[in-house]
């Protein structure tokens, strides 16, 4: 600093208690005008005040009380300070003499926020926006409006939901993961189709594609698609458990399940990613692949496959509890959190689903197999 | 500090009797900046810890402290700028904007999604449809934002502040880029013009009212190193393509080579096919000079800008070096991009060191997951945290190296000419502005401070 050391103690008379300051280098700025004025300062003990003197202005000084004095924070440079009064938001005191803080006790001392009560409220109303949004409008709007996509706009979402999973599956720089297309495996899922009553030979019919991986899952998307993992091929030891897993994703397909979980997400991603913003933008996009894959419905969704399943099953004479087994050795195997999550495994209230497609077999009633033991063995062989 | 005044009062005196003569009006100040790197740095990195710490809930504080800091670096004549605006006032107007957006974007875009499936079987109209309509809204909050940090900036102590008019300015901005789009961008420079005279003539300082002079085609000349860089690249690849192809004999020369390039794999062998393909390699300094051509726009327009901006007896004037300019962009830039890669580089090694080279190997050959034997939420945890300060330290490494030495050039270069109607300023009302930028905030703009 270039000013000179404390200026002697005031002996004018005008404060006995006083200490004078250097004004040199200082200025004040009054919060009207932007206008530099020259100060004299001078710490009143008794009075516990700053007096801060306009020689050369028309304006008479001004007196500051010392508890009331604060610093401005994050201010770069490291010579002088930036003072202000909380009794005044707009008059500033620019100091250059460091010494004349120590009598400011509170200099740091923050106000607490203005308006909690209004942020409060907004808080909250945001989080219910968004919960209301996301749990309850979107929904509504997407169950009403899936029932209104046409069949070709349908086939066109899953055929472009589709092409994305198998090359989200694919490593990177391969290319998609390939569907399986063993003619006579193809063929015996064909003829468990029929078996089960679905619908065939039309341009809604459902379409059912066996990807190569090892994933112990099968899912339906918008338009009709069932797909199969490899995996849940591998993991069936009779083919009733493939054609009860086959009827419930029909049961999706036949509920729209898929297109409304896709018009559901177009509506959520989007503000998740205005919630997140940059900060967490690329997250968004990680939680958009992790729902197209493990595409997980809501539980009555779910339970309504299930029952769509159980008719179908019966209706092919074969027992609704292979949707159980399946189920349970699934879950046995896998357990509810580890490894693989498929949604099947992952869904909180499989016991009671297991139960429930043990319940609905008839007493005495004599079922049979879907297809033929040596479809069977054609199925099982369908990527080879 | 501002010399001038007479300094000889060791008398205090808290009331005056005598009245003073006016004082002289100052000449011209220069705008000083006094912040230094190192402070930026911890500031920056303090504040970027405890944002990532509470899940970006603390950037608005971050933003503010920054905020401060590089506005009290700004001195113009000694004095330095203040920045007053308040994280819990950004906190809220992000609130505001939530509640308004997530209605917007999520019904909309459901709406959106539906009739792009119902009437035209893909998703891109909807995409394109949804970003098309976001587009007023972001020139809306580009408006916004800047009218609240104006309203909170001051400098001795007297309020700046920008009026209304963000949706005047937001259907100007589109006609505005239609015509350039119309105009195959030849008349980029009367948009710049237009664009930022609307938001000049609305800015104040207290009571004094900005004004933009000057006559849009003034600006052509800020765009002549970008013309030279595309006429450039243009004749190259006139020259490449048809006058002396690189496949020689072929039908359709661009979608040939294009068709190539598209292809890796059929690149490498395609090269040894080719008309002496090292004239490829003209290319490169053909993009830098389009590099250095756009950010020559970009800051040579700020500055004749500048240069006629005015108030009543008061004048602005840069000085603004365009090549400095880029300079500092492309090697802060460099610099940033270098310290990231070898902090990357000493994370993979690290975890090379700690899991073994086996751990790599696993999982090129696609046998193993190196992260399979941890709970799932770890892995997860894990990964969030690495992308979370990678973002961070880039963050960081922006300050430091790009934002702080542009800000400097900038403030260093402009300066105040006949300063005289200084005096006749007096304060302006507060702007009380509850959403803040909470718009900007939302949809991502203006992520530099």
């Amino acid at each position: 600093m270039t000013t000179p050391p404390n200026l002697p103690e005031a002996s004018d008379g005008l404060s006995g208690n006083g200490r004078v300051y250097s004004g040199l280098n200082s200025s004040y700025f009054d919060g009207d005008a932007p206008v530099s004025h020259a100060v004299t300062l001078l710490v009143d003990n008794v009075a516990q005040v700053l007096e801060i003197g306009l020689p050369g202005s028309a304006q008479p000084g001004v007196r500051w009380p010392v508890d009331e004095i604060r610093q401005l924070d994050d201010t770069a440079g490291s010579e002088g300070v930036i003072l202000r009064w909380t009794g005044d938001p707009l008059a500033r005191l620019h100091l250059a003499d460091p010494d004349l803080l120590r009598h400011l006790p509170h200099l740091n001392r923050r106000a607490p926020p203005k308006g909690r009560g209004r942020l409060a409220a907004w808080a909250l109303a945001a989080v219910a926006g968004v919960a209301i949004q996301i749990g309850i409008l979107v929904p509504l709007l997407a169950d009403r409006l899936a029932t209104f996509v046409p069949p070709a706009g349908e086939r066109a979402l899953g055929e472009a939901t589709f092409e994305q999973i198998r090359e989200a599956l694919a490593d990177t720089g391969l290319p998609p993961l390939n569907t399986c297309d063993n003619e006579d495996g193809l063929a015996a899922l064909e003829a468990m189709l029929t078996g089960l009553g679905v619908e065939r030979g039309t341009e809604d019919a459902v379409k059912v594609f066996v990807l190569d991986h090892e994933m112990v899952n099968a899912f339906a998307l918008p338009g009709g698609y069932v797909v199969f993992f490899r995996g849940m091929i591998d993991a069936a030891i009779s083919p009733n458990e493939i054609a009860a897993v086959m009827a419930h994703e029909v049961g999706h397909v036949e509920n729209r399940d898929p297109t409304r979980h896709a018009l559901r997400s177009a509506g959520s991603i989007g503000i998740l990613g205005l919630l997140f913003g940059d900060f967490a933008g690329g997250a968004a996009v990680l939680f958009l692949t992790e729902q197209l894959i493990s595409a997980s419905y809501s539980q009555g969704a779910e339970s309504g496959a299930d029952e769509y399943a159980y008719v179908a099953l019966e209706d092919a004479e074969v027992s609704p509890a292979a949707l159980g087994d399946m189920f349970e050795r699934l879950r046995d195997k896998y357990g509810d959190t580890d490894g693989i999550v498929s949604h099947f495994v992952s869904h909180p209230t499989l016991t009671s689903r297991i139960d429930r497609s043990r319940a609905v077999v008839r007493e005495g009633a004599q079922y049979g197999d879907i297809i033929s033991a040596d479809d069977w063995d054609a199925l099982k062989a369908v990527c080879d | 500090m501002p010399a001038g005044w007479h300094h000889g009062a060791s008398r205090v005196t808290t009331s005056l009797t005598d009245i003073a003569p006016p004082p002289v009006p100052e000449k011209g100040l220069d705008v000083w900046f006094v912040g230094s790197r190192s402070a930026l740095f911890w500031l920056a990195l303090k504040s970027g810890f405890w944002t990532v710490l509470t899940l970006g809930f603390y950037r608005f504080w971050m933003k503010t402290r920054l905020r401060r800091w590089y506005w009290s670096s700004i001195r113009p004549g000694g004095h330095p700028l203040e920045y007053v605006g308040d994280p819990w006032e950004k906190l809220l107007g992000f609130f505001i904007a939530v509640v308004i957006l997530t209605f917007y974007i999520g019904i909309v875009n459901l709406l959106l999604m539906f009739v792009s499936f119902s009437l035209f079987q893909s998703s891109f109209v909807g995409y394109s449809a949804s970003f098309l309509g976001v587009i007023p809204v972001w020139f809306y909050a580009q408006y916004r934002a800047r009218r609240y940090v104006l309203a909170r900036t001051r400098w001795r102590g007297v309020r700046f502040g920008l009026e209304k008019g963000a949706w005047g300015y937001a259907w100007r901005a589109l006609v505005h880029w239609l015509i350039t789009i119309c105009s195959l961008g030849l008349l980029w420079p009367r948009m710049t013009f237009w664009l930022e005279k609307y938001k000049t003539d609305r800015t104040y300082f207290g009571s004094a009212k900005l004004v933009q002079g000057g006559r849009w085609p003034m600006l052509y000349r800020a765009a002549i190193p970008f013309a030279v860089a595309v006429l450039m690249s243009g004749l190259i690849v006139v020259w490449l393509v048809w006058l002396d192809p690189l496949i020689p004999n072929s039908a359709n020369p661009f979608g040939d080579i294009f068709s190539e390039l598209e292809s890796a794999e059929e690149f490498g062998f395609a090269l040894f096919g080719w008309d002496r393909p090292m004239r490829l390699l003209l290319l490169i300094p053909a993009s830098v000079l389009l590099i250095y051509g756009a950010v020559h726009y970009r800051f040579v327009t700020k500055r004749i800008l500048a240069d006629h901006k005015h108030s009543d007896g008061v004048r602005l004037h840069s000085s603004l070096n365009g090549l400095r300019v880029s300079m500092i962009y492309v090697l802060g830039t460099t610099i940033a991009y270098s310290i990231l890669v070898v902090g990357l580089l000493a994370i993979v090694l690290l975890v090379f060191g700690l899991l073994g080279p086996e751990a790599f190997l696993d999982e090129q050959l696609g046998m193993g997951d190196p992260l399979g034997d941890f709970p799932k939420w770890l892995a997860i945890g894990i990964i969030a945290v690495s992308y979370l300060s990678l973002f961070l330290f880039w963050g960081v490494l922006h300050h430091v190296f790009v934002t702080f030495p542009l800000m400097r050039h900038m403030a260093l270069t402009l300066s105040l000419h006949n300063v005289a109607g200084l005096a006749q300023v007096s304060q302006r009302a507060r702007d009380e502005f509850a959403e803040a930028e909470g718009f900007a905030e939302a949809l991502d703009l203006g992520a530099a401070i």
